[in-house]
């Protein structure tokens, strides 16, 4: 049981607060509500750009990270299609340096040339290291396309073109800047060796003089029912041919997610999942195979992704996905099934929440999401997941007209 | 209200970090355990460790394999079987073989111990070694070597070992495809039942510590017995290659990776705290040297970093980086040039101050929960150290002078005997 209390600043700032004193570390955590949804289409990676740009200092820091190393504290942020995540740990008696620098980011940044072009180069050679200079790295820039025709999710968060990146100007950043980076548009968490009333009279002292901010209404175009099966191939230099299958789903908050979890755990959780056992083990057709979903707040998908051994047909491996899909509702999980993939679940969650820095990242997501109880329910929830409802889920959803398939094939001899 | 955000809030000096004891004692068989207890929740964390590594092995993939294996059926379970019940009782099992040790860690919820430590012996030492699933991981690896032979970064890091120790010797040896062909049950009962043996392993654990623990260990684990005591025998000489400067041309690539560095001392030369040190200025964090010029200054990659790594009959420092290629050669001029500054200018108090600081909150981190003391307390337990050498590296932290890390530099960092390996598209 995660115990927390919750307070909003006058200007809009949610806060957090759960005590754990078995750790001398402070974990403080802020999720903006802005992700790469929030793009205009021909200004995509802009999100995560500006990520980078937080640390260049801000109006009244020059530097981010010095001081907080100064105080033994380390810090990280990751950008999402749907929020914006910074993240440091600190020992518990420096933690007000931590509400002084984050703070003052929220206030204003320095918009300085110089780090808005080191920074476009820093991102330009990530985009290169995670996708352009690894085998198989661009599948999921062809994917997300061919599964999205309106909505932002069609294009990644690192950006859709390089040359869009290149593009950004200092305008851009700060009026992205003002329009999405705001108390009201924030939720803080502070996790760890802090009590309530210690946060509350700092969240006041920093962050309770910033003025709330019109936030820019977030309208997006709804992505229409798939009604067809989409398939493209493309032919690469690759040492194995892969498959790709992307099934539409529900938003994040719908009833069916959870469900739609437990069908990914049936089919590749550990090696004892169903695809593992019946195409990699008994079959040989695939030297690995994996299937999750994308947990979008917005309607996202069924991943599943595999590569084949050499020799193999893709036809045949993708006969032998469907097949192991269709077990799902013709042999059901027995029960001793269901318990399994709900008993790791259980202990997942419970290993996750014992790290501090974990338990401020999935507060802060679930108040995103409407709930923070639901940090203490997740288990429970998954438990009542009935075979019925796999089975009816599993109909539904993952179905050929609903699905995007890409070929990823190898142009190598004996592939 | 701006004159107040423009100070920094008092910095309270980071409290010395007071790292638990671990309780050792004996199974009846002498198997050593450790056990740190800690934590809030009722899960725990149990590492098996053999000396079983890579260094043990006489053909390249033996102790991986032999690892590998362990899962893949039993006297008395199918691979299939194992693998259905370890998720059932919600177990995460990680393999492991490293270049000295090889073996397992298991993390689970305590109330299933017992269930847990019964797979943990069938694993360890009741592994079946299947002709078909042999046959079958082996098939796989060499899908996956194939996939990793396209990246640079693991071209280069291979070739760096093999520069650095030597093609001869176990540390430096690559794995070439022909490897995979040569693996056989038989070998692979073979290194088992020589290295995966009662006096070759320790048992680390720690988390909420089951009451029933001692017992079981013993229950499960006491009563078995080594075979024959194999010599230990004797490794070729740890020799670097003659040839400092290497380049792997790999078609098609768009950034090119770097490694720059050499064979150094271990954690138990009374100099490796201060290279720690030393390590953290020059790349072991965001703030370091290398991060600021090539990154943050110049833009030149996504990411760039230093460490300094012990092993059994050696240690390493490695400069890794991946670059655009037409930046490949200003980033290694520039990496020469920081490690010129570090043996020639005394490092300035301020700068030297963030990393005392930066460094004392990460050895708070260290320490923090039942996982990390778990790995902390195996990294100085593994060269016979104990805590001591941790309270060594606080001390030096706080006192190490300018005119040390010039020292350090020079001894440790000499440019004439650096390795450079670099690969991707000329």
């Amino acid at each position: 049981m995660i115990n927390f209390s919750r307070f909003t600043l006058d200007n809009g700032l949610k806060v957090l607060v759960h005590e754990d004193r078995s750790t001398p570390l402070v974990a403080m955590n802020i999720l903006y509500n802005v992700g790469s949804r929030d793009e205009e289409p021909d200004k995509t990676g802009l999100a995560h750009l500006f990520e980078h740009l937080m640390f260049g200092g801000s109006v009244n820091i020059p530097e981010y990270d010095m001081p907080l190393q100064m105080v033994g504290g380390d810090n990280n942020a990751f950008t999402s299609n749907d929020i914006t995540n910074y993240y440091l740990t600190i020992p518990s008696d420096n933690i007000e340096t931590g509400f002084w620098l984050e703070s003052d980011r929220m206030l204003e940044l320095d918009f300085s040339q110089k780090n808005l072009d080191t920074q476009k180069n820093v991102v330009i050679e990530e985009y290169k290291q995670r996708y352009l200079n690894q085998p198989y790295g661009d599948a999921i820039l062809k994917l997300r396309p061919l599964a999205y025709k309106v909505h932002p999710y069609r294009w990644p968060t690192i950006g859709m073109d390089i040359s869009q990146i290149e593009s950004v100007d200092l305008e851009n950043a700060r009026k992205f800047f003002f329009s999405h980076y705001a108390p009201n548009n924030a939720i803080l968490t502070l996790t760890g060796s802090i009590n309530h009333d210690l946060a509350f009279k700092l969240c006041q002292k920093w962050f309770g003089p910033i003025e709330k901010r019109i936030v820019k209404s977030r309208k997006l175009p709804v992505e229409p029912a798939q009604n067809e099966e989409r398939i493209l191939t493309i032919k690469k230099d690759v040492p194995s041919t892969a498959l790709y299958k992307v099934w539409h789903i529900g938003p994040r908050k719908s009833k069916d997610f959870n469900t739609l979890d437990l069908v990914t755990d049936l089919l590749a959780g550990g090696e004892s999942g169903r695809l593992y056992t019946k195409l990699v083990r008994e079959k040989k057709l695939f030297s690995e195979i994996n299937a999750y979903l994308t947990s979008d707040i917005d309607p996202g998908l069924l991943f599943l992704q595999g590569k084949l051994m050499k020799g193999i047909n893709i036809q045949q491996a993708e006969e032998a996905i469907n097949e192991v899909i269709t077990s799902l509702t013709d042999k059901p999980g027995i029960n001793d099934e269901m318990e399994k993939v709900k008993n790791k679940f259980e202990s997942s969650t419970v290993f996750s929440n014992t790290a501090i820095l974990n338990k401020a990242m999935s507060l802060a997501f679930y108040e995103l999401l409407g709930n923070p109880e639901l940090i203490n329910h997740e288990v429970d929830t998954y438990r009542n997941i009935s075979i019925e409802m796999v089975i009816e889920a599993t109909r539904k959803y993952l179905v050929p007209s609903n699905c995007s398939t890409l070929y990823y094939k190898s142009t190598r001899k004996g592939n | 209200m701006n004159i107040l955000r423009k100070i920094q809030p008092p910095l309270y000096p980071i409290k010395k970090v007071v790292i638990p004891e671990a309780l050792s004692f004996n199974l009846k068989n002498g198997i050593p355990v450790y056990s740190i207890e800690s934590g809030t929740e009722e899960i725990m964390r149990v590492e098996f460790t053999f000396k079983a590594g890579q260094i043990k092995e006489y053909l390249p993939l033996l102790s991986s394999t032999t690892n590998m294996m362990l899962t893949e059926g039993s006297q008395n379970y199918s691979s299939e079987e194992l693998n259905r019940l370890l998720d059932f009782y919600g177990v995460f099992l990680n393999l492991s073989a490293e270049k000295d040790r090889a073996g397992i860690v298991v993390f689970f919820l305590s109330k299933h111990i017992d269930k847990v430590f019964e797979l943990c012996r069938e694993i360890l030492f009741l592994p079946a070694f299947p002709e078909e699933e042999l046959d079958s991981l082996m098939k796989k690896r060499f899908r996956w070597y194939m996939v990793n032979r396209e990246k640079v970064h693991n071209l280069a890091t291979d070739r760096f070992f093999e520069s650095i120790f030597g093609k001869g010797h176990q540390y430096g040896h690559q794995v070439i495809k022909k490897d995979f062909d040569l693996m056989t049950p038989a070998l692979l009962k073979d290194f088992h039942v020589k290295y995966y043996t009662p006096d070759n392993l320790a048992i680390i654990i720690s988390g909420r510590i089951h009451k029933k623990t001692s017992g079981l260990l013993n229950h499960y684990f006491g009563d078995l017995t080594s075979g024959t005591v194999y010599d230990e025998e004797k490794n070729t000489k740890l020799k670097g290659e003659l040839k400092r400067k290497v380049h792997i041309n790999k078609k098609g690539t768009v950034q090119t990776a770097i490694r720059i560095g050499s064979a150094t001392i271990n954690k138990r030369h009374p100099d490796y705290t201060g290279l720690k040190i030393l390590d953290s200025v020059l790349g072991g964090f965001f703030g370091s040297r290398l991060m600021k010029n090539i990154r943050e200054e110049k833009g030149y990659t996504y990411g760039i970093s230093s460490s300094v790594t012990s092993l059994d009959l050696s240690g390493y420092n490695i400069i890794a980086t991946e670059v655009g290629k037409k930046n490949c050669q200003k980033t290694i001029d520039e990496i020469y040039k920081e490690i010129r500054l570090l043996q020639t200018v005394h490092i300035e108090n301020d700068e030297l101050e963030i990393v005392r600081n930066y460094m004392s909150g990460e050895m708070v981190r260290m320490f923090d929960g039942p996982f990390a003391l778990a790995d902390s307390f195996r990294s100085a337990w593994e060269f016979g150290l104990d805590n001591s050498y941790y309270y060594r590296l606080a001390e030096k932290i706080k006192t190490i002078d300018p005119d040390e890390i010039i020292e350090l530099a020079r001894t440790y960092y000499n440019i004439d005997e650096l390795y450079e390996v670099t690969a991707g598209t000329i």
